[in-house]
C-alpha cells in the first residue's frame, strides 16, 4: 500500500468511524444531553434505542421493506423519467432548456402540497389501501428524483469534449452514430453525480410521503406516529432505521460507480 | 462496448421493474370494478341497514376512515365489536374523501367535522340530513378526549397555582357552556382558525360534550371538569387494549397503569383563604389544536377577567399539525397542556410523568358518519 493509499483510508473510514465513536461516548455517558439541552426521554439513550430494534426485528424489518420498496421504485421511476427529459432536450436543443426549467420547478414544491393533490389522481387505480398508496408515494419520490436527473444527463449528452463532435463530423457520422457512440457515454458518470443527489433524496421524499399517505405503514409513518403519541425511544428506533437504509444504498452506490468507472478507463 | 452491455441491461431491468408495478395496478383496477358493483347493489337498501350492517359493509369495502396518531382507539374498540379487523384508511383534515365516497363511514368530531359534512356555509358540504351519525357513546366505547393536564412534579411544587388555573378555568368553560354565542365571539376575536359561522355551531356543540355524559345524563355548571370515575376506567381500560407499544418496557407500564397514575381530583376546588395564593403567578397552557370553540373555556376565562381574580396571568398557546402537548407539558416548554386521555396515557406510558387536573369533555364527541 503507498502512502497516499493509506492517507486516503485514513480520511474516508478511519475519520468518521472515530467521530461515529465518539459521538457514542457522549450520547450514551449523557453528556450530549447536557450539551443539547435535552433529557434521556426525548432523545434516548444508543443502547435503549438498540434494545428496541432488537426487540422489533421483524416489525422494523417489514415497515423497512415498504419504505425501501417506494423510495426504490420512486427513485427508478424519476430516473428514467428524468433521463427520458434529457435526452428529448437534447434532441430538440431549442425548447430543450425550458423544459428542464420547469423540471426544476416541479421539484420544488413541498410534499405537504403534493402529497394530497396526488393521493385524489391515485384514488382510482385500486380499491386496495395499500396499493394505491403505494403508488401515491412513489409519485412524490419520482417527482423528487427527476429534476437532479435531467439537469445532469442534460449536461452529460451536451457538454461534450471540445472538437469530439467536430471530430464524429469529419468522420462522417450519422447523428445516430454521435448518440451511440459519443453522447451516451460522455453522460455517464453524469448519471452518478446525479444519483448521488437523489438516492439520499428518495428516501427522504419516501419517508415524508408517508406521513400524508393514506396507508398506516412505513418507517416514516412509525417516526411520526411514535413522537405524537410521546413514544420517543420507539420514534429513535426508526430513524436510526432510516440513517442506516441511507447509508447503505449511498454506499452501494459508490460501489457501483467505483465498478463502472473502473471497466470504463480498463 | 462492455460497458454498453451493462448500461442496456440496467436499462432492461428498470423497464420490467415499471411494467410490473403498471401490471400490478392494472390487475387491481378490475377488481376494483367488480367490488364497485357489489356495492351498487346494496346500495339501494342502505336507508334500512343497521349500524352494525353499517360498519360491516364499510369495513369490508375498507372504507372507514379515521386521522390516525391515537385518535383511531375508539374506532378499533367499534370493530372489535363487531368482530372485524381493526384496520382504518388515513383521513386527512378534510373531509374530502367522506364526499368522494373514499371513505364511507368517515371519523368526525361533532363540533367540528360533522358541522363541515351537514351545514351550509362557506367551506361545509351541505349535505344537511341526509347524513346519518354512529355515537361511539351509544356503541359502549367512548372514551374521554379534551382535558387539561401539567407534570405531577409541577403540581407538587405548585399546588395552590394549579387549583387557581382549574378553577378560574372551569368556571369560563361553565360560562361558555350557558352562552355560546357570546363565547363563539370571544374566540373568534381571539384569531379564530375557521369562519364565525363555524365557530358558533362549534361553541354550541361543545357546550353539549362539556355538560352530557356518556349515558346522556346532563353534567351540571358546577360539576364541569369532573373526572366520571366510570367513564375514565372505560377510557383507560380500552386504551390498554388498543395501545399498541413496541416498546416493551412502555408496553408493560401500560398495562399496570390505574387511574391514580394518570390523574388526581385535588384540584378541582381552590378557596384562596384556605390553601393561600398561587405559588407561580404567570402560567401557559398549550392546546392541541389552533384556535377554536373547542377550547372556548379558557378564552373566556381569560376575556372575562377569571384568571386575574385569582391572581393569574395566563398565556394561551394554540397548537396545530403535529405539536405535541405532552413533550411541550413534560420538558417544561409551557405549565399546562390540552390533550386526549388516550395521548396522556401513552406519553405517560412512554416515561413522562403526567397528571390530569380536570376533565372537560365528559362524552367523547367522536362519531362515525355516513351517506343515508
Amino acid at each position: 500500500m503507498t502512502n497516499k493509499a493509506r492517507l486516503n483510508l485514513l480520511a474516508s473510514v478511519l475519520l468518521p468511524l472515530c467521530v461515529a465513536v465518539l459521538l457514542f461516548i457522549l450520547w450514551q455517558t449523557e453528556v450530549l444531553h447536557i450539551l443539547l439541552g435535552t433529557d434521556t426521554i426525548t432523545l434516548p439513550l444508543p443502547t435503549r434505542i438498540g434494545e428496541i430494534i432488537g426487540q422489533n426485528a421483524d416489525a422494523i424489518w417489514e415497515h423497512t421493506q415498504i419504505s425501501l420498496r417506494v423510495a426504490l421504485g420512486g427513485l427508478v421511476m424519476g430516473s428514467v423519467l428524468g433521463y427520458g427529459i434529457a435526452l428529448i432536450a437534447t434532441i430538440f436543443p431549442k425548447w430543450g432548456a425550458g423544459g428542464l426549467s420547469i423540471v426544476s420547478a416541479f421539484n420544488a414544491i413541498p410534499i405537504v402540497a403534493l402529497a394530497p393533490v396526488i393521493n385524489n389522481w391515485t384514488r382510482d387505480i385500486s380499491t386496495e389501501v395499500d396499493q394505491r398508496s403505494t403508488v401515491a408515494k412513489m409519485l412524490v419520490v419520482m417527482i423528487f428524483c427527476t429534476a437532479s436527473m435531467s439537469i445532469n444527463a442534460f449536461r452529460g449528452l451536451t457538454e461534450l469534449k471540445p472538437f469530439s463532435e467536430d471530430l464524429m463530423k469529419t468522420y462522417a457520422a450519422k447523428r445516430g452514430t454521435v448518440f451511440l457512440k459519443l453522447r451516451l457515454p460522455n453522460s455517464i458518470p453524469y448519471i452518478f453525480t446525479a444519483l448521488k443527489v437523489s438516492v439520499p433524496s428518495s428516501i427522504i421524499g419516501a419517508l415524508v410521503s408517508e406521513y400524508f399517505a393514506e396507508d398506516t405503514v412505513g418507517v416514516g409513518r412509525q417516526i411520526r406516529e411514535n413522537i405524537v403519541k410521546g413514544q420517543y425511544p420507539t420514534a429513535w428506533a426508526y430513524i436510526a432505521v432510516a440513517c442506516i437504509i441511507g447509508i447503505a444504498l449511498y454506499a452501494i452506490l459508490m460501489l457501483v460507480e467505483h465498478l463502472v468507472m473502473k471497466r470504463r478507463k480498463g | 462496448m462492455k460497458m454498453k452491455k451493462t448500461l442496456a441491461l440496467t436499462l432492461a431491468a428498470l423497464m420490467a421493474v415499471q411494467l410490473t408495478a403498471c401490471s400490478g395496478s392494472e390487475t387491481s383496477s378490475t377488481s376494483q370494478t367488480e367490488s364497485q358493483a357489489t356495492e351498487n347493489s346494496s346500495a339501494g337498501s342502505s336507508d334500512e341497514m343497521t349500524d352494525e350492517e353499517r360498519i360491516k359493509a364499510a369495513a369490508e369495502a375498507g372504507k372507514v376512515g379515521n386521522w390516525g396518531l391515537g385518535n383511531e382507539y375508539e374506532i378499533q374498540a367499534l370493530l372489535t365489536k363487531y368482530g372485524l379487523p381493526i384496520d382504518y384508511i388515513t383521513q386527512d383534515f378534510t373531509m374530502d374523501q367522506f364526499d368522494s365516497d373514499a371513505i364511507t363511514l368517515a371519523s368526525a368530531m361533532t363540533y367540528n367535522e360533522l358541522g363541515l359534512v351537514k351545514n351550509d356555509y362557506d367551506g361545509a358540504l351541505n349535505y344537511g340530513d341526509s347524513v346519518g351519525i354512529i355515537d361511539m357513546n351509544d356503541q359502549g366505547v367512548a372514551m374521554l378526549e379534551d382535558n387539561l393536564f401539567c407534570s405531577k412534579k409541577f403540581a407538587e411544587e405548585n399546588p395552590n397555582t394549579v387549583k387557581a388555573f382549574v378553577t378560574a378555568s372551569m368556571k369560563g368553560w361553565a360560562y361558555a357552556c350557558e352562552h355560546p354565542e357570546e363565547a363563539a365571539e370571544i374566540v373568534f376575536a381571539a384569531g379564530s382558525s375557521v369562519s364565525a359561522g363555524h365557530q358558533e355551531y362549534m361553541a354550541k356543540e361543545v357546550a353539549k360534550v362539556v355538560t352530557t355524559d356518556t349515558k346522556g345524563n346532563p353534567v351540571s355548571a358546577d360539576k364541569v371538569g369532573q373526572m366520571d370515575e366510570a367513564a375514565m376506567q372505560q377510557t383507560l381500560d380500552l386504551a390498554k387494549k388498543y395501545i399498541k407499544l413496541e416498546d416493551t418496557a412502555a408496553s408493560e407500564k401500560l398495562q399496570s397503569f390505574t387511574l391514580d397514575d394518570i390523574r388526581s381530583t385535588e384540584y378541582l376546588t381552590y378557596d384562596p383563604e384556605k390553601d393561600g395564593a398561587p405559588e407561580k403567578t404567570s402560567v401557559s397552557v398549550q392546546l392541541k389544536w389552533l384556535p377554536q370553540c373547542q377550547f372556548m373555556g379558557y378564552y373566556v376565562a381569560q376575556a372575562k377577567g377569571y384568571y386575574e381574580e385569582v391572581g393569574l396571568t395566563v398565556d394561551i398557546i394554540s397548537g396545530g399539525g403535529d405539536i405535541s402537548e405532552t413533550t411541550a407539558v413534560y420538558n417544561g416548554t409551557v405549565d399546562f397542556g390540552v390533550t386526549w386521555v388516550s395521548n396522556l396515557i401513552n406519553a405517560n406510558a412512554g416515561g413522562m410523568d403526567l397528571l390530569q387536573v380536570a376533565q372537560v369533555y365528559q362524552r367523547s364527541a367522536l362519531v362515525l358518519v355516513y351517506k343515508k
